[in-house]
């Protein structure tokens, strides 16, 4: 697949009164046209100075961002005409209605046929009646749907995505969520995606990386991503011997969570066949079993924790 | 019944806001010697200017209505960049394809159609409630408008240089600002009523020739195009040095980045 984006040793210090802080730290990654890559990190890891940063809105210390081949430095207006970007972070004119404000998107972006394409997004993310209303007037949810709107208005070949799904309903999050798929399909419209749902990350990205401190700490698909961590969630209800299973937990140092008779162990996947049968040798019994394995939740917090670091 | 604990929790509120918008703290200082500086002035000009006094009437109006030009360009500048500060949407518009010298030439333009809407609003106001006729400078109005405006302008770029450096903390500068030039450039009194060193700050003015060309035609029914040239002479310079302070204000924004500003 063709390479729509090549980030080379992306860095990006600032001064602060403490000291110089590296918010972005020699970051290298590429998207692929028709791809949907997760950018993952906790809060302050570094997420949203990178999509600023390939969005022109500020300037790196260090390293190069090529889109199309085209160093985005030296073709800034052109790369910008085939990008777009949409936010929870962000707001547009309070006083302005949707129209008004689709309007000088759509102008700004030179979009032939404005009107056609404005009413087609509006339907799409259900929000025509909303379009004389003014932006202060919406609900959260239409806010979000009109940032979308906005972000899709110049046919854009790469979709920077931060939480766009943060505060809409279920539904409404699902039908955006198979509209991105659909534009993605259709018209093989790359994207950078940022979500906290872990769910929705696995269901729509290709391939995951994973922020810290400004730091790529892991990348891959997301199943691969998942199974860096080892540990999976063993549930059992123990129905007899509930003292002497906390014991042999403790002597076999396992992580446990005990709410009555239900425990949930963290256990390796390779060592659960060994665990079941020490537990039977000890007469401890248990009337209900089931294996959770490791997801991409388990390893965000993993990350978070800095256990994997 | 007014519960005293509450009322003290608000005030203790707001003057912590106070305290931390030194904007503000500065503007409690800044409107009362302004005014004090422009109509003590104003009073020994009409003290001592018994030969002038027929004259007074369109030397104030005038004075009024060539100020709000300034005032009306460089607000223009100032408050359409504000505008996307509050908007939060600074980041919206720098992320389309936009070029910076784009958003530039938008903003005088649309600063030229504000301040031709105020002018004519103003002119009609002034012919209605006084009978005086702005118009009595014939063409050279239009000179006088031109560089009025480009010191409005210039004024604008320096204050939008440091809004967009430092944020809408810096806002109030938008409104302060204009207002510096009025006692030095004279709008409402000759500039020999001013002391020695401000007659010193007035010559580096150019909306002072305008000014004192405006009353010498009042006075003397003519013009020295001299004070014109000069004035062009400045606005271009200091016109081109504010650009030039706002773009570089501008990329060092970039680089801490224009998120920050939501």
């Amino acid at each position: 697949m063709n390479k729509v984006l090549e980030v080379r040793n992306l860095t990006k210090r600032f001064d602060t009164p403490s000291g110089e802080i590296t918010a972005v730290d020699n970051i290298s990654f590429s998207l692929s046209d028709g791809e949907i890559l997760g950018l993952l990190g906790p809060n302050g890891a570094g997420k949203t100075t990178t999509i600023h940063l390939l969005l022109g809105v500020t300037t790196p210390s260090k390293g190069e961002i090529k889109y199309f081949d085209k160093s985005f430095d030296k073709s800034r207006e052109e790369i910008l005409k085939k990008v777009n970007f949409s936010s929870g972070y962000i707001s547009l004119p309070w006083l302005l209605t949707v129209d008004e404000i689709l309007d000088v998107f759509a102008r700004l972006y030179e979009i032939p046929n404005k009107k056609e394409r404005i009413t087609r997004l509006l339907s799409i993310f259900e929000i025509e009646d909303s379009r004389k209303k003014q932006f202060y007037k919406l609900s959260a949810g239409q806010k979000s749907r009109v940032f979308l709107v906005k972000a899709f208005l110049n046919y854009p070949r790469i979709i920077l995505l931060d939480e766009p799904t943060a505060s809409l309903d279920p539904d409404i999050a699902e039908k955006v969520r198979e509209f991105l798929k659909k534009e993605r399909k259709e018209f093989k419209v790359s994207m950078i995606f940022t979500s906290h749902n872990m769910p929705e990350v696995e269901e729509m990205c290709d391939r995951l990386i994973f922020i810290n401190h400004g730091k790529i700490v892991a990348e891959g698909t997301p199943e691969k991503i998942a199974q860096g961590v080892e540990e999976c969630r063993l549930n059992l209800i123990i129905t007899k011997n509930q003292d002497r299973a906390v014991r042999f937990f403790h002597e076999e140092k396992l992580k446990i969570e005990q709410d009555k008779n239900h425990f949930l162990i963290l256990a390796k996947e390779s060592a659960i066949a060994s665990l079941l049968t020490k537990l039977a040798s000890r007469k401890i019994e248990y009337a209900q079993i089931s294996i959770d394995k490791p997801n991409l939740e388990d390893f965000f917090l993993s990350m978070t924790r800095g256990k994997n670091d | 019944m007014i519960n005293k604990n509450i009322v003290i929790a608000l005030i203790y509120h707001y003057s912590y806001i106070w305290r931390h918008s030194w904007d503000r703290i500065g503007d409690s200082f800044y409107w009362p010697a302004m005014n004090i500086f422009v109509w003590g002035l104003m009073s020994l000009y009409v003290k001592n200017a018994s030969t002038e006094i027929p004259h007074i009437i369109p030397v104030i109006l005038t004075g009024v209505v060539f100020w709000l030009v300034v005032w009306r360009a460089q607000h223009e500048i100032s408050l359409n960049l504000l505008e996307e500060f509050w908007n939060r949407n600074l980041v919206n518009i720098f992320i389309s394809p936009v070029r910076l010298r784009e958003w530039i030439t938008s903003v005088t333009i649309f600063s030229i159609v504000k301040m031709l809407l105020t002018l004519s609003f103003a002119a009609v106001l002034v012919y209605f409630l006084y009978a005086y006729n702005i118009f009595i400078y014939g063409f050279l109005l239009i000179p006088f408008t031109l560089s009025l405006m480009l010191t409005g302008w210039f004024l604008g770029f320096f204050v939008s240089g440091i809004i967009m450096r430092f944020g809408p903390t810096f806002q109030t500068l938008a409104w302060i600002t204009p207002m510096i030039i009025v006692p030095f450039s004279s709008f409402y009194y000759p500039v020999y009523t001013l002391p020695d060193w401000a007659q010193t700050v007035a010559k580096f003015l150019p909306s002072t020739y305008i000014m004192e060309g405006m009353r010498e035609i009042i006075f003397t029914d003519n013009f020295t195009y001299d004070k014109l040239f000069i004035s062009f002479g400045l606005n271009f310079v200091y016109l081109a040095l504010s650009i030039t302070f706002f773009i570089f204000m501008f990329n060092k924004s970039k680089e801490l980045g224009f998120g920050r500003w939501g």
